[in-house]
């Protein structure tokens, strides 16, 4: 243990480091400088999307959630003052670097804040849900508006903006139909599914495709790298553990507990953390609809409550439902939820900031489920229920 | 409305017989679940005999027990509700959701769950000292006794009762239309909350809330039967009520706060449970070839809760760890038989 003491402060380190890097309040750096447009990124996690790159023009694809090749959405993202090349009538033209963008998820402006992009957002699905302080000023100064979420996308305004993209929410196998207007009048729109990505390295990747939008690749492979190098350090840390004690995942309502399928983001990250999960063999990225007496063995038993859902004090989960005070991570103490970084607006920023510094969400998991393998350690994102 | 003897033996076979029946289903649904329990198991836990494993334990006292006496519950009180409304309003077609009740339930747990994000966020609601579930449950029945009360309103200055019912009707599709514009302009995580609960579910209901579930009920139920011989005239016309010294004013009345007391406490602790309040009082008709509401009215509670509870323990699809929502196997059970009662005799009154 001793002689590895160096080894977790030098990883500890690099871990928040990064982390301080992204939440710094720098100015926006020159928009031409430091970008890198003979740079090019590989994709080794994600399964969404591709990036290839040509002379003058990236071709992405957002994959099925299958991941094949059958029902593809293809865009081309060609340097400006270049033409476009033929032979891809279906694609989607973006001209790079993209200098404003429209973001729908709290998520896409977490990976904008991620490569330091944050003050191109000029237009918000809600404004409600946000923590990045570049951006909550430009929503002070009325420099990022709010568009309406997908139902009611305020189109008109939209189009005013003139924003270089716009990066919805959706998955591939939805309709595009809803953004056909906007389209039209020249927007392109993106369709992020970073959301159904199921490991948590595949599911931070996605910030690759906004850096392949702004010709930031150089910037993106050395961070990226570096959250890579800290997370693999701290999987390879939780390997050590001898014992894997068993964690619960949500809350069950109205007799329904919706449990997080064996290949999902979520159990990816209890296996990395080296906890034991009881639908670890489950098939699925999504989840399960068990019924709660399905799952009232495990709940009984598990030594560790994780990510329990709306409740900040012991009290609101006895008084959602008295039966859960008989499960044993209650009476032990052992409540953990991911809502420590929630704001004033009442925002969480384990959706946005949490989405691409998979290696300290790890970390914090890590110093619930084994403390003594990161002593020391002071968690971002979770947060003991009093 | 005398019964000869034998008809009233014959009465007597078949309330015993569905008494069986009932007792059969209650101890079929403790004993199924997606947990294997050895029946042995099961018949000492609930007879607190010592010994035995303590998460079967758990599973039968804290979820079984309480999620089957819900079903009679729910049983019970949707089918005696759909029998009154469809004696009031002479229709067939009618149920407990006609009077717009269940509706005004689901305005109230929408306005919590739907404006959690804007004007009232939970946060300031759990300052007023109200958190968890009773939230939902309390926002439920003021939805249900807000319409109630503008429904007694409007009945007072109605004389007919087919009118009350298109009234009702409309007030009840103001109140969803009033549901769709907020979850038009609400965020798609809270819509879908409030889509768990409007699948509806007899799991939900624990501890004190069960007791204030039965009581309200049980209420609901006695104002039921101390009203059976008005609901007996109602159903020969209102003249003829008239005659006997029935006021149809305050008959309605009585009706009306019965069934919402019943329809509304079941809908916001249970969710909307479709199905039962209609198909129930259809069977109970059927089998006792009566229309006397001193027989029907037992009769609806004890198919009512047999019937609930065998959906219950369909719903949970024995052998697998997933569950269907109870308000869907109701429907899905509850279509086929009424189509086939009808078929079988080929008529479908509300005369018995």
């Amino acid at each position: 243990m001793t002689n590895n003491r160096f080894f977790y402060c030098a990883l500890l380190l690099t871990i928040f480091s990064c982390k301080e890097r992204t939440a710094q309040n720098t100015p926006p750096p020159a928009v031409n400088n430091s970008d890198s447009p003979r740079v090019t990124t590989t994709i080794r996690y994600a399964r969404g999307f591709t990036i290839d790159y040509h002379d003058n023009y990236k071709l992405v694809h957002v994959l099925d959630r299958k991941g094949d090749l059958t029902d593809t959405l293809e865009y081309l993202l060609v340097q400006k003052g270049h033409p476009t090349p033929d032979g891809h009538a279906k694609a989607q033209v973006i001209p790079i670097p993209i200098s404003s963008f429209v973001a729908m998820s709290s998520m896409h402006v977490g990976m904008a804040d991620f490569m330091g992009i944050a003050e191109r957002i000029t237009g918000l699905g809600s404004l409600q849900y946000i923590n990045s302080p570049i951006v909550r000023a430009n929503i002070k100064a009325g420099k990022t508006i709010q568009v309406g979420l997908d139902g009611n996308l305020n189109n008109e305004l939209l189009i005013s903006l003139h924003p270089g993209l716009i990066m919805a929410m959706s998955n591939p196998e939805a309709t595009t139909a809803k953004y056909k207007t906007l389209m039209d009048a020249g927007i392109p729109v993106i369709l992020n599914a970073e959301w159904l990505e199921s490991t948590p390295l595949g599911r931070a990747e996605w910030v690759k495709l906004m850096a392949a939008l702004v010709n930031k690749e150089d910037l993106v492979n050395k961070k990226f790298d570096s959250v890579v190098r800290s997370y693999d350090s701290l999987v390879q840390l939780a390997s050590q553990a001898k014992e894997h004690p068993h964690v619960i995942i949500g809350m069950p309502y109205k007799g329904s507990w919706f449990i997080p399928a064996g290949e999902s983001y979520m159990a990816h990250f209890i296996r990395d953390a080296g906890g034991g999960y009881k639908w670890a063999d489950t098939k699925g990225v999504g989840s399960l609809a068990l019924n709660f007496e399905a799952v009232a063995p495990e709940a009984l038993t598990a030594d560790f409550w994780l990510n329990i859902g709306y409740v900040d004090r012991k009290q609101d989960i006895t008084s959602k439902d008295p039966r859960f005070a008989s499960f044993r991570s209650f009476s032990t103490g052992q409540l953990y939820n991911n809502n420590k970084k929630t704001n004033d607006i009442g925002s969480n920023d384990y959706w946005e900031s949490g989405a691409v510094n998979p290696q300290v969400l790890l970390a914090d998991m890590i110093s619930i489920l084994h403390p003594e393998l990161l002593p020391g350690h002071t968690s971002v994102y979770y947060k003991q229920l009093q | 409305m005398q019964l000869t003897n034998n008809q009233r033996k014959r009465k007597d076979i078949k309330l015993a017989a569905l008494c069986l029946l009932l007792i059969g289903a209650f101890f079929l649904d403790i004993a199924l679940g997606p947990v294997r329990i050895p029946l042995r198991s099961i018949c000492r836990i609930i007879l607190s005999l010592p010994g035995g494993d303590s998460t079967w334990q758990y599973i039968v006292m804290q979820i079984r027990i309480p999620k089957t006496f819900t079903a009679v519950i729910a049983g019970c009180g949707l089918s005696v509700s759909g029998l009154q409304m469809q004696t009031l309003f002479r229709n067939p077609l009618a149920e407990p959701a006609v009077l717009g009740v269940t509706a005004g339930a689901s305005l109230g747990v929408a306005a919590v769950m739907l404006a959690g994000g804007s004007i009232t966020t939970l946060y300031t609601i759990r300052e007023l000292g109200l958190s968890g579930s009773w939230l939902i449950t309390i926002a439920g029945c003021t939805g249900a006794a807000g319409v109630m009360l503008l429904v007694i309103l409007i009945s007072k200055a109605v004389k007919d009762n087919i009118m009350m019912l298109i009234i009702g009707v409309m007030v009840g599709t103001v109140t969803l239309s009033i549901i769709s514009i907020w979850q038009y302009f609400s965020d798609p995580e809270l819509i879908k909350d409030y889509l768990m609960w409007t699948f509806g579910s007899l799991g939900g209901v624990t501890g004190a809330q069960l007791y204030v579930l039965g009581l309200a009920t049980f209420l609901g139920l006695v104002i039921s039967f101390l009203s059976s011989k008005m609901l007996d005239a109602l159903l020969l016309g209102e003249n003829y009520a008239r005659s006997m010294g029935v006021t149809t004013q305050r008959a309605r009345l009585i009706i009306i706060c019965s069934t919402s007391l019943l329809a509304g406490s079941i809908t916001a602790f249970c969710g909307p449970i479709g199905f039962i309040g209609i198909a129930v009082p259809q069977m109970a008709r059927s089998v006792f070839a009566t229309s006397n509401h001193r027989v029907l009215i037992p009769a609806c509670c004890l198919i009512g809760t047999t019937l609930m509870l065998l959906c219950d323990v369909i719903g949970q699809l024995p052998g697998s760890q997933a569950a269907l929502p109870i308000n869907i196997v109701t429907a899905l059970v509850g279509a086929p038989t009424v189509i086939w009662m009808i078929l079988r005799k080929n008529n479908l009154s509300i005369f018995g």
